[in-house]
């Protein structure tokens, strides 16, 4: 099963009140946000209304929240290779 | 190759195969009266099923670094380009290098020794502590530059930093005010800045970096 992975590209202000309905249909409540839908005749329709708004791909996968934030998040760049022993201060104290 | 053409192939190659089976199939019950070693040689090797509950770990002897977990499992070592193979050496050879290093996604420009002030305090460090720095854009010394396309292959370098301490800025005080009114609020911040220097730099030459 195949999905749209639709991210709102400009801005919904100044629109009119039906072309609004179907980007919050879509879920598209701001400026690039993802959202993915599969593939149907109905969405079809939905994403061609806004396609003067949206970016549109057909991935083969809906990415969770997470997995979207972690694609776009960039890699550390950094690991603790040699971590100082470390000393317990107290039970109140985390280190 | 079309789909009627290979529709054609097809049953000749059926009758290929059974005809290769066959003997095989005939052959393995007397295997175990005759014992002649060809045709023992000549099957599968048996391999005694292994359930995946209690399979051997073959990496059990190998120092397990940090940075691996179970969620980031990593990557199979790809073969280093020809290219890198051929250059590497020229940029080792050189004194003095420099490093562009990209911690979560910044780039630092530095050398052996550098002291760095990341512009935030890094959770989960104390002074003391040993960073290995595993992503870099740039390698380079006096005369030779090495570009990654984004990032450099971690194997050809090895760059490490040391946990010097926390830096905190002097305190700001912001003076919050809403119109017509003479009530002030202060906003106060004092942000905290980890301190790294970096203790070292080597350019691992290609026997190192392929026997990794």
């Amino acid at each position: 099963m195949s999905f749209f992975r639709i991210t709102l590209h400009r801005s919904s202000i100044g629109l009119p009140e039906r072309t609004r309905g179907v980007l919050n249909a879509l879920g598209l409540r701001r400026r690039g946000r993802t959202v993915f839908h599969p593939v149907s005749p109905q969405f079809a329709g939905m994403i061609f209304k806004v396609k003067e708004l949206v970016r549109v791909e057909e991935v083969e996968k809906a990415l969770t929240k997470q997995e979207l934030k972690a694609s776009r998040t960039p890699d550390p760049g950094f690991y603790v290779e040699k971590a100082r022993t470390r000393v317990d201060m107290g039970a109140g104290r985390q280190t | 190759m079309s789909r009627a053409l290979f529709r054609s192939s097809l049953p000749e190659l059926g009758s290929f195969s059974a005809a290769r089976l066959r003997p095989t199939a005939a052959v393995l019950p007397f295997s175990w009266t005759t014992t002649t070693t060809r045709s023992f040689n000549s099957t599968a090797p048996i391999v005694e099923p292994v359930s995946s509950n209690n399979a051997p770990n073959p990496t059990a002897s190998q120092v397990r670094p940090l940075a691996l977990k179970k969620s980031h499992p990593a990557a199979p070592p790809s073969p280093i380009a020809d290219s890198v193979k051929n250059l590497l050496p020229f940029l080792a050879a050189q004194p003095g290098h420099y490093i562009t290093v990209h911690i979560h996604g910044f780039p630092y420009l530095v050398q052996e020794g550098d002291q760095i002030r990341l512009p935030f305090r890094m959770p989960g460090v104390l002074p003391g502590d040993v960073l290995r720095l595993n992503r870099a854009s740039v390698i380079g010394s006096r005369d030779y530059t090495m570009k990654g396309s984004p990032h450099i292959d971690e194997r050809v370098f090895e760059c490490r930093a040391t946990v010097l301490g926390v830096e905190s800025e002097p305190l700001r005080i912001k003076i919050k005010k809403k119109r017509r009114q003479r009530r002030k609020r202060q906003a106060k911040s004092k942000h905290r800045y980890t301190i790294l220097r970096v203790s070292e730099l080597n350019i691992k030459n290609l026997e190192e970096a392929a026997a990794e």
